[in-house]
């Protein structure tokens, strides 16, 4: 009985003084931020697009466009951030994914910074949308309109030439093991229709794909998003399933991913002037 | 003799509190952003509003505080499930109780909860998940009063492996969005922005060590085995039963803040009773201090190991606490 009185003696009053740590801490916001740290590549890609690309501190190790950012400093991935690396950084603005570990942007503002959650944009519109907004925080809201319109300019100009012109249907595939494919719920199902094509896998509900669907489908051509030397294994993979059309017509390229996944609204119509030119070799 | 016991305990405890102070400072001092010692006390008394000052007491503070409370929650309840099951296997995840709390925190992320319900989303529906999974095999392995606990252990795994095959459906089925929350809660961290519930979860550990310690007698006599504790006097069913409740309680409530993180609940209890012996009063102190540094330690590699990535912290406590124990135990050889 002793004994296990010393031990609640000993303990509580140890306890109580865990409960007197500190708490709140804030840095000073400008309106104009001026330190940026961009989690996200296709931000930093943007960002050097609306000539802001001076103000950018911190990127994360995929951030490779323009090579300028390459050599800013690394603070993580796009869902793995160094909150201390950012911390020491000072920035006024940090700007990221939803894909980012939500604990770590919590932590981020507790310590005052500003976050901004950039929604993945789903189409052309989102992607616009997106990169309005970016150019309402760093105030270069002009430019990003001009940018804008050419865009728009460019996309349709591609829509006229591929109109009345037969569509092929498309697989896409993006990841190898398990199968993994864009749905209709994506840009890149967007890419397809402007460039003139039908993506077959547009009406599936999730992006894992079984093989024997893409056979069943017959698809014309097939699109494979580049990871690494995988996407030329895939490619051997599929010349093996000789009834596909894609196999036959020797229609199996391999494209971009960093492009293809993560496009800014003037790279997002380039892809698109490539793939209609993959579509309509003859148009 | 009596005297001389107490003295080792004595000498072992501050051993292990001037580590664990040793290794709080050293883990303060290191990160992705080198900042030198004599600066840090500056930076202590002056430095407020620094960013330096934020890093050291608002970013890295706070995990090692987590990771005290964590580790050493794990490791005690480590300590009372392999003491009472008499089975060097037994670890609080052996039971399902973290496979309970992953499905509870997958199932509330896919339904989007983490919008609707906020921070303390994920915390309550893993908690909830492992309350779940511990009522489950609780029922299922007490017939007529009493607690089988090979039947439990049974049970246990089994639904451990039910939660984890659930969780891959999911998972499989599931937006990319909502695939990341579930890896990052499944690798666990210790990355955990609400101060209150840090507090929270030391409050809750250290009192786990006060009531498993008022019951480290009754485990000594159960680490005899289930009759022989019966003869001793003690009250066999409902100690069980306690120390299930609490063990469980303990795990559900550190898994459900910082995720899963493995090994610390199994090794480090083996560890300590190869070095201070099988006695309960000191083996649940021993561990629950060396459960604390060893998370500590892992969480501080885990940190600078890939600048400016961060590790799981799971990924370095299976790889070390798993390296240590095979040498530790091939050094002492016949212990089991």
């Amino acid at each position: 009985m002793e004994y296990k009185k010393d031990i609640l003696s000993a303990f509580l009053p140890f306890a109580f003084f865990l409960f007197f740590l500190g708490d709140a801490f804030a840095l000073p916001s400008s309106p104009i931020p001026q330190r940026i740290v961009s989690l996200v590549p296709t931000l930093t890609e943007e960002l050097y697009l609306l000539g802001v690309g001076d103000r950018v501190v911190g990127v994360t190790i995929y951030c490779q466009r323009p090579p300028e950012a390459q050599s800013k400093q690394k603070v993580g991935t796009v869902i793995d951030v160094n909150v201390e690396k950012v911390l020491s950084l000072s920035p006024d603005l940090v700007l990221a994914s939803p894909l980012v570990d939500h604990k770590q942007v919590e932590k981020l503002r507790d310590l005052g910074m500003r976050v901004e959650i950039f929604q993945e944009a789903k189409d052309f519109h989102g992607l616009c949308e997106n990169f309005l907004s970016l150019s309402h925080l760093v105030a270069q809201e002009q430019r990003a309109a001009e940018i804008i319109e050419e865009a728009k300019r460019g996309l349709e100009a591609t829509k006229k030439r591929v109109e009345g012109l037969p569509r092929p249907e498309v697989f896409v595939q993006i990841g190898a093991n398990p199968l993994f494919t864009a749905t209709g719920n994506s840009f890149v199902n967007e890419f397809i229709e402007f460039a003139g094509a039908i993506n077959i896998a547009g009406d599936a509900k999730t992006g894992i794909y079984s093989r024997e669907e893409v056979i069943r489908r017959n698809p014309d051509v097939i699109l494979i998003v580049t990871m690494g030397i995988v996407g030329e294994q895939e490619k051997e993979v599929w010349l093996n399933y000789k009834t596909i059309n894609a196999v036959k017509n020797r229609k199996i390229y391999t494209v971009d991913s960093y492009r293809f996944c993560s496009p800014t609204p003037l790279s997002f119509v380039v892809t698109v002037k490539e793939l209609a030119r993959i579509f309509h070799e003859d148009g | 003799m009596k005297m001389d016991r107490r003295s080792t305990w004595i000498g072992w405890t501050f051993f292990l509190v001037a580590l664990l102070i040793v290794v709080g400072f050293f883990s303060l001092g290191v990160g992705a952003v080198s900042i030198p010692l004599q600066k840090g006390l500056f930076f202590l008394t002056k430095g407020r509003g620094t960013p330096e000052y934020a890093i050291l007491f608002e970013v890295r503070l706070p995990r090692i505080l987590l990771g005290f409370a964590v580790g050493g929650g794990l490791a005690i309840a480590g300590v009372v499930l392999q003491g009472m099951f008499r089975n060097p296997l037994v670890e609080p995840y052996t039971l399902g109780i973290s496979g309970g709390a992953a499905l509870g925190v997958c199932l509330n992320i896919v339904s989007g909860g983490p919008e609707k319900l906020g921070i303390f989303s994920l915390p309550i529906s893993g908690f909830l998940g492992a309350v779940g999974v511990i009522s489950v095999v609780y029922i299922l392995s007490t017939k007529g009063g009493i607690m089988r606990l090979s039947r439990l252990l049974l049970i246990g795994v089994m639904v451990s492996f039910i939660a984890s095959s659930l969780i891959m459906l999911i998972m499989a089925i599931t937006r990319t969005e909502d695939l990341h929350g579930i890896i990052f809660w499944i690798m666990g961290s210790l990355e955990e922005p609400n101060s209150s519930l840090i507090k929270a979860i030391i409050f809750i550990s250290l009192g786990g060590l006060i009531i498993s310690l008022i019951f480290a007698l009754d485990l000594n006599a159960l680490s005899l085995g289930e009759e022989e504790a019966f003869h001793l006097g003690v009250e066999v069913e409902r100690v069980k039963k306690a120390l299930f409740l609490l063990a469980s309680f303990l795990t559900g409530c550190c898994v459900s803040v910082t995720g899963i993180i493995g090994f610390v609940g199994l090794v480090v209890p083996h560890l300590m009773r190869l070095l201070v012996g099988g006695d309960h009063r000191i083996l649940l102190v021993a561990s629950y201090l060396s459960g604390a540094i060893f998370l500590i330690l892992c969480d501080t590699l885990a940190r600078v190991v890939i600048v400016p990535m961060e590790l799981p912290v799971g990924v370095i406590t299976g790889l070390v606490g798993g390296s240590v124990f095979i040498y530790a135990l091939s050094r002492k050889g016949a212990s089991f």
